[in-house]
């Protein structure tokens, strides 16, 4: 297993160096590179109510990361989680307010009608990508907006909650998914991730499904050639990670929010997708890189208060992260391509 | 160092000289102790089949790759070309087989690509166009400079990398098989400006299959054979016949095996069948045969003339644009590559690293691919990876494949090993017919042996065989019929036990079998 080693030391060098950068930031703006990292550590970790937080934060980034995950197993990039995350968090809440039902089936119903949201805005990517050879990269991105924009219509304008926020009703008691303690929001959508996580790559390491979608991934035209369809697995591998993705809003709603309303998870299915890169695809390796970023967003919350530099500091460091280690796995594929050249050039 | 001042008549009258040039791969000796001396104002070709070391000698003359032995010399002076760059400085261009364009870019950029001319450090859009269209004009390669060059046709794309080596400054420009890609006429233009550039003083070097052309066009031939330089003749006094015994090597390296005669009922039947090619160029036309069980039929040919593009149809990897193919009583033009295999194909693909393997995964995932929904492999609704590796370490023993165990990355072996993994997920499918697309490319002579034992005992199990091979003695020591093969049409069947190297060299080349009997 060298070339696994070999991907995860070029990983961790890769956030390294992001992190290094980020802090001749943080000295431009007059701070502290070693404040404010010790303060998003505490901030994220610092007593048993900020790890519960950090986890509450990571819980959706897991979800939306294992979406990723599927997809990019398969050899494709689900851009779109963003948007399947804010549609099946609106599903589950209009199924959660507009229906009652007894406590358990409710969550359920909910949580598959999250599933549909999510799978249904996706097969329109997929379809085009099957049909018409798309770029799944572009028209994931831009059904982004479409599913911010449509949910946002049907918060204000078909199921707005009377008053002033432009939010849907609150969702019925029997749909909230259970809180696992007394003393923080943190539920069993936790739970959920973990198991999925561990699923998924259960899946793809012991099915022969799994096998012939880990192929279609790393080797295209050897699975063509060893008779795996590679259009068909290649589409229901997106409808499973759009699925996943509108999971992850119902979970957000269901556990957190216990309504829908503008901007209700902002970036959380982009966190995701990095998270999923971090991790080169592995799902287990997910739940490492969401937590990271899950820590980064909720120890940003005390930076404010305790240092002068903005929370925005904590976009710039992700965003230098993905530039490193894109550039990282750049280099690495480039590598290889020159090993291969090597091999047969006579 | 004043050449200014140097007359002319002191300039030796050789353009480039290669002095005993030896370049190994390992084991494999591509070029062995090779002379070379192309004289100024000459169009000088090098023939030799595929393998022969035509393109390792063009890569070590243009500083792709660095000889093991020997001596570079360019108008007289040794130079060691360290890379391509010294080789460009000394007046040196070369023309690849595969053109390296910017097809968002015009004519133009595609010329002046990094060394744009600059006025006040922006690029010079018109000078740039002026001097694509005075050089295009003087050497008779008509392009458009402003042209975006994803418009245009292949043609006019090797002008244009023409184009680039002359304003590069080159005097000898070497063309690696420039005919492959090029209509007749297109190709009878691109002779013309050849000769241009010979009456100008300029010095070509071009390597070509194709001996009508090398006939035409050249002034000089060099024959390579097995990495040697076996002659080389003004073009005058050879005849294509010669050429053709000079190519192909004579002392056939293996020995026929004996044969039982097993041959039984048609296991694949290919009727008037026609395909394109990736450029949507007819690649295949109007190909019919036979391959009966217990039998082995051979396709030879020069690469590039539609064997590669047979493959894919067969396996189902390439769409038919006409005609019928049966495998059994199956048609299976109309099939995925799953169902064809269904039907009964094994296939050993030529592609070896992009098709026939995942480099980077194991051994024994590679031996899984195509039977994952298959017992042992599959178990209930698992893979049942335990008997995976059980199975793949059975097959490292069986076909005695170098590797650490059935975990070995696949990339990290040998090509000769990883042939054999190929092959041993290919031969243990059971399956009534088996493809094979050039079974030994790249790999050493050992291996070879041990691949062909192997290929010879499926054919005494009765299995029908499809073996593609630009290997004229591979094909003579296995084959039962051999099809030749020339731009996508089959010239001739011969007998495998009656087989005459000339005779199928010359189908090679393009003539037709009842002339080449005629000849006889």
């Amino acid at each position: 297993m060298s070339t696994r080693m070999r991907a995860f030391a070029g990983q961790l060098i890769a956030v390294l160096f992001a992190l290094a950068l980020g802090s001749v930031v943080i000295l431009l703006v007059d701070e502290s590179p070693i404040r404010v990292f010790t303060t998003l550590l505490r901030g994220a970790f610092g007593d048993i109510n900020r790890v519960a937080g950090t986890l509450l934060q990571t819980t959706p980034i897991l979800i939306s990361g294992i979406a990723a995950c599927i997809a990019l197993r398969g050899g494709m990039f689900n851009v779109g989680v963003e948007g399947q995350l804010f549609l099946g968090g609106f599903a589950a809440a209009l199924v959660g307010f507009a229906f009652a039902l007894p406590p358990g089936l409710h969550v359920l119903v909910a949580l598959v009608a999250a599933i549909l949201a999510g799978a249904a805005w996706i097969a329109i990517p997929a379809w085009f990508r099957v049909r018409f050879n798309t770029n799944e990269v572009v028209s994931t991105i831009l059904s982004n907006y479409v599913a911010v924009l449509l949910t946002s219509y049907f918060t204000i304008f078909l199921f707005k909650r009377p008053g002033g926020w432009s939010e849907t009703p609150p969702i019925l008691s029997s749909a909230y998914l259970p809180e696992l303690f007394s003393f923080s929001r943190l539920n069993w959508g936790l739970v959920i991730g973990l198991i999925l996580a561990f699923a998924a790559a259960w899946y793809f390491r012991n099915t022969p499904g799994g096998y012939a979608v880990s192929m279609t991934g790393s080797a295209p035209k050897f699975a063509e050639y060893g008779g795996v369809d590679v259009k068909k697995r290649g589409f229901w591998v997106l409808i499973v990670s759009g699925a996943v993705g509108g999971l992850a809003g119902g979970v957000e709603t269901l556990g957190v929010h216990h309504r829908f309303m503008e901007g209700f998870a902002p970036g959380f299915g982009f966190d995701g997708l990095i998270a999923a890169l971090l991790a080169n695809g592995s799902p287990i390796a997910t739940i490492a890189t969401a937590l990271f970023f899950g820590a980064l967003r909720s120890g940003s919350l005390l930076l404010e208060t305790d240092t002068n530099a903005s929370r925005e500091i904590i976009t710039v460091i992700q965003a230098l992260i993905i530039l490193s280690v894109s550039a990282q796995v750049l280099l690495r594929r480039r590598g290889d391509a020159q090993a291969g050249e090597r091999r047969w050039k006579f | 160092m004043d050449s200014a001042s140097t007359p002319a008549a002191a300039v030796p009258p050789y353009a480039i000289e290669l002095v005993g040039i030896t370049k190994r791969f390992g084991t494999f000796t591509a070029n062995d102790g090779i002379d070379l001396r192309v004289r100024r104002g000459s169009i000088h070709a090098i023939i030799g089949e595929n393998g022969a070391g035509k393109t390792t000698l063009m890569n070590v003359l243009f500083g792709l790759l660095q000889p093991d032995e020997g001596e570079i010399r360019v108008d007289g002076k040794p130079v060691v070309m360290a890379d391509p760059s010294v080789a460009i400085a000394q007046g040196l261009g070369m023309v690849h087989q595969h053109f390296k364009l910017v097809p968002s870019l015009s004519v133009a950029e595609n010329v002046f690509l990094g060394m744009e001319i600059r006025t006040r450090g922006l690029i010079d859009h018109k000078k740039q166009e002026d001097r694509t269209r005075e050089l295009s004009r003087r050497f008779g390669l008509a392009v458009d400079p402003t042209e975006r060059v994803g418009l245009l046709s292949v043609g006019i794309e090797q002008r244009i990398e023409i184009l680039k080596v002359l304003v590069r400054g080159a005097r000898t420009v070497i063309l690696d098989e420039p005919t492959a890609v090029l209509t007749p006429q297109e190709s009878r233009e691109l002779f013309a400006t050849l000769r241009g550039f010979a009456n100008d003083g300029m010095t070509v070097i071009f390597i070509s299959h194709h001996l009508e052309e090398v006939i035409e066009v050249s002034d000089t031939v060099t024959v390579l054979r097995r990495g040697k330089a076996v002659a080389t003749r003004p073009t005058s006094e050879l005849s294509k016949s010669e050429m053709v015994r000079l190519m192909v090597d004579r002392e056939v390296s293996f020995a026929r095996p004996a044969r039982p005669a097993t041959q039984g009922a048609t296991v694949l039947s290919v009727r008037d069948l026609w395909a394109r090619d990736d450029r949507r160029h007819p690649a295949l036309r109007d190909v019919s045969f036979d391959v009966r069980a217990g039998e082995i039929v051979g396709i030879a040919g020069v690469a590039g003339n539609g064997q590669t593009e047979l493959a894919e149809v067969i396996a189902g990897l390439r769409p038919a644009s006409h005609g019928a193919a049966t495998l059994g009583a199956r048609d299976i033009l109309a099939l995925s590559p799953a169902s064809i295999r269904n039907a009964g194909l094994a296939h050993v693909p030529g592609d070896r690293m992009v098709r026939g393997v995942d480099g980077n995964a194991s051994i024994a995932s590679n031996l899984v691919m195509g039977r994952q929904f298959r017992a042992p492999w599959r178990k209930g609704w698992l893979l049942d990876w335990k008997a995976a590796d059980v199975e793949a370490t059975r097959m490292i023993e069986r076909f005695d494949i170098r590797a650490r165990g059935p975990a070995d990355t696949v990339k990290r072996l040998s090509g000769g090993n990883i042939q054999k993994v190929v092959l041993a997920r290919e031969f243990t499918n059971d399956a009534p017919f088996l493809l094979i697309d050039q079974p030994t490319r790249g790999v050493d002579i050992g291996a070879q042996e041990a691949i062909h034992d192997e290929i010879m005992r499926q054919r005494e199990k009765g299995i029908a065989i499809l073996l593609i091979s630009v290997q004229l003695d591979e094909l003579m020591k296995l084959a039962d019929r051999i099809l030749v093969m020339f731009n996508g049409r089959l010239m001739g069947s011969v007998d495998g036990e009656e087989a005459d190297e000339d005779q199928i060299g010359l189908m090679m080349a393009g003539v037709a079998q009842s002339q080449v009997e005629a000849a006889a």
